[in-house]
């Protein structure tokens, strides 16, 4: 006790004096919430604020009427825009054609033929174009209701079928693209936060000469293994408490209220979210000693330690597009955790069991990682760097 | 006390598909005894260092066997290091950690805490002379405070055997004289001492006894007088390259 109370003292001091990898630690923490508080902003202005769309249209001497309608939706003529967006709409050249004959075929009851010309592939013209589909069609319905009106026919001929759509998701659900994000940066967290101090204390001293002094006390190396991912871990979790909190501060100074949405962080969830994911920090800090005590110098390390964070980044997003996922992904590390944290940010009942069993799946392989780095720790290849 | 006995080891490397087979322990054999001095000489890649390292278990022989103290440093190498007082070759300093945080630390390794602890480590730092450096971090150190920190550590539990790796490299005359005093105290106390180094005035001043080391073997061992002795040389490093340089003839 007295040996591994001194290998953590150690180790921890280390780590803390290093400012360098520690604020690499927690950059993440600072990052999430600053990415998740503007990702959300531009998302909500997007779903709810109607920008003016400036649309070359030729002819519109002819339908009067119809560009006051468009108007009304923002909607406007491309000799209306302002200077300094002057240059954007011209090289997105949304082009209405308006034929000279509108008002004629109107009056004969003709079908009238208007040309939207522009590139449907470009991916910030999206909602424009949608909103101008969207107004023409409302303007040409509300004509053709007026003419079955007047001939005395009831409108609602029209629509033999009335789907009525009910969303069984929760008002949490709406949020979605917060807490998926969050639910990335906190798995991300967890993996980088510990990551300078795994490499540090690993192929960093091995480089540095001290680890061989290390190894010829008078101590396990279980114990040795055990306090370089006890350090690294705790980091880790001190950067994924940091991440939660700054973010749940952050997310409240966003309305998602326009949206419709609610998301908040409540002490359940919070501890939660803990309890899936101090499993996770143990386990990518042994993952990262792993590979580190594995490569042959510091700089071999640090590239395939890097691979890791690969990890995190895609087994969420590989769960997501997956239709039939197959049974062990639920106790997966990583990915168990992510598919709860899933099921916990869409307000879902949470599968405790099975919270428990992924959590135990986690800290099992973390136990083999040790025990296989302290055997490696044993044999000569360590000493003299042959992997 | 320190046994070697009959101890082999081979490197194998494998480059550009050959196999180069180095043999670094050619079965050595020798004995350092409590209350003596005993340095270990031999060329550069006579197998000292690796003899060395296969004491404090970071080696494995592929036969043979070590004991310190009479304990089997394979079978159980926790025991045997509790023992030992290392100074090894290749040596680095945590340079984020005080010298004093450094010497604690290996301290505690060794199971010492509280007042005992804290007397050990001073005891050893004013042993050593170093009291200046003692609370500055070690980053920036001479090679000589370097030594005096790496010293300070492997010795502050007081072990009953030292080995130590080429102790004086870069140290100043004043400090080599200083460690020189301090070993010979321990060697009146009864400790063991087992050292490697390339200075022969040093070792002809020092040791009791010198064993030389050449091709993984033992070349020839007694105190320096005898060895003069034996190769018909008036001074320890005429005598030290006649022993070498015939493989056959002197053996002891």
């Amino acid at each position: 006790m007295i040996q591994f109370r001194a290998l953590l003292t150690k180790e921890l001091k280390e780590a803390l004096r290093d400012r360098r990898a520690l604020m690499m630690a927690l950059m993440m923490a600072v990052m999430a919430p600053v990415m998740i508080f503007t990702l959300s902003k531009v998302m909500i202005n997007k779903t709810i604020e109607t920008p003016d769309i400036y649309v070359k249209i030729s002819g519109a001497e002819y339908a009067p009427k119809l560009i006051k309608h468009l108007k009304e939706a923002n909607i406007l003529l491309f000799e209306q825009v302002p200077k300094s967006e002057k240059v954007m709409w011209d090289e997105r050249e949304v082009k209405l054609t308006i034929p000279k004959t509108f008002n004629q075929d109107m009056l004969d009851g003709k079908s009238i033929e208007l040309i939207l010309n522009t590139d449907y592939s470009d991916k910030a013209m999206m909602s424009p174009i949608r909103r101008i589909q969207d107004n023409i069609r409302e303007f040409a319905q509300s004509i053709g209701y007026k003419r079955l009106l007047v001939r005395g026919i009831d409108v609602r001929l029209l629509q033999p079928i009335k789907l009525i759509e009910q969303n069984t998701a929760m008002p949490n659900s709406n949020a979605t693209f917060i807490s998926m994000m969050l639910g990335l940066y906190l798995l991300m967290a967890a993996f980088m936060s510990g990551l300078p101090v795994a490499i540090d204390s690993s192929a960093g001293e091995r480089e540095r000469n001290v680890l061989e002094m290390l190894l010829c006390q008078p101590v396990s190396t279980v114990k040795i293994v055990l306090a370089k991912l006890t350090s690294a871990s705790l980091i880790a979790v001190v950067g994924v408490i940091l991440t939660l909190v700054l973010t749940s501060f952050a997310v409240s100074f966003i309305d998602l209220t326009k949206i419709g949405a609610s998301f908040s962080l409540d002490g359940f969830t919070i501890s939660a979210l803990l309890l899936l994911l101090i499993p996770i920090c143990f386990f990518a800090s042994a993952l990262q000693l792993f590979v580190a005590f594995h490569s042959k110098n510091f700089k071999e390390a640090q590239s395939m330690v890097s691979m890791i964070i690969l990890i995190p980044a895609m087994v969420p997003i590989v769960t997501m597009i997956m239709d039939d996922r197959p049974k062990w992904l639920d106790w997966l590390p990583v990915s168990g955790q992510s598919l709860i944290m899933e099921d916990l940010f869409k307000g879902l009942p949470v599968s405790w069991n099975l919270l428990f069993f992924t959590g135990v799946v986690t800290l099992a392989m973390t136990i083999v990682l040790v025990l296989a780095m302290a055997k490696k720790l044993r044999s000569e290849k360590v000493v003299l760097a042959l992997s | 006390m320190i046994e070697v006995n009959n101890l082999r080891k081979t490197f194998t490397g494998a480059k550009k598909g050959k196999k180069n087979r180095v043999i670094a322990l050619d079965g050595l054999s020798f004995t350092a005894n409590d209350g003596e001095i005993t340095g270990i000489l031999g060329p550069n890649g006579a197998g000292k260092t690796t003899c060395l390292r296969t004491l404090y278990g970071l080696l494995k022989a592929d036969s043979g066997y070590a004991t310190i103290d009479g304990i089997n440093v394979v079978e159980n190498p926790l025991l045997a290091r509790k023992e030992l007082g290392i100074f090894p070759d290749k040596f680095g300093l945590y340079e984020r950690l005080t010298a004093y945080e450094q010497i604690d630390y290996f301290a505690s390794l060794h199971g010492l805490q509280g007042v005992a602890k804290h007397q050990a480590i001073e005891t050893v730092i004013s042993d050593l002379e170093m009291t200046a450096l003692a609370h500055r971090k070690t980053a920036g150190f001479s090679q000589g405070q370097r030594m005096k920190v790496t010293l300070a550590q492997a010795l502050v539990h007081q072990p009953k055997n030292f080995v130590l790796d080429e102790p004086t490299r870069g140290l100043d005359v004043m400090s080599t004289r200083v460690l020189r005093n301090y070993l010979a105290r321990f060697r009146e106390k009864g400790h063991c001492i087992l050292f490697s180094s390339h200075v022969m005035q040093e070792v002809a001043a020092l040791c009791d006894r010198v064993i030389i080391v050449a091709n993984g073997k033992l070349a020839a061992q007694g105190t320096p007088a005898e060895l003069c002795e034996l190769a018909g040389e008036s001074h320890l490093e005429e005598a030290f390259v006649k022993i070498i340089g015939s493989d056959e003839g002197v053996a002891a």
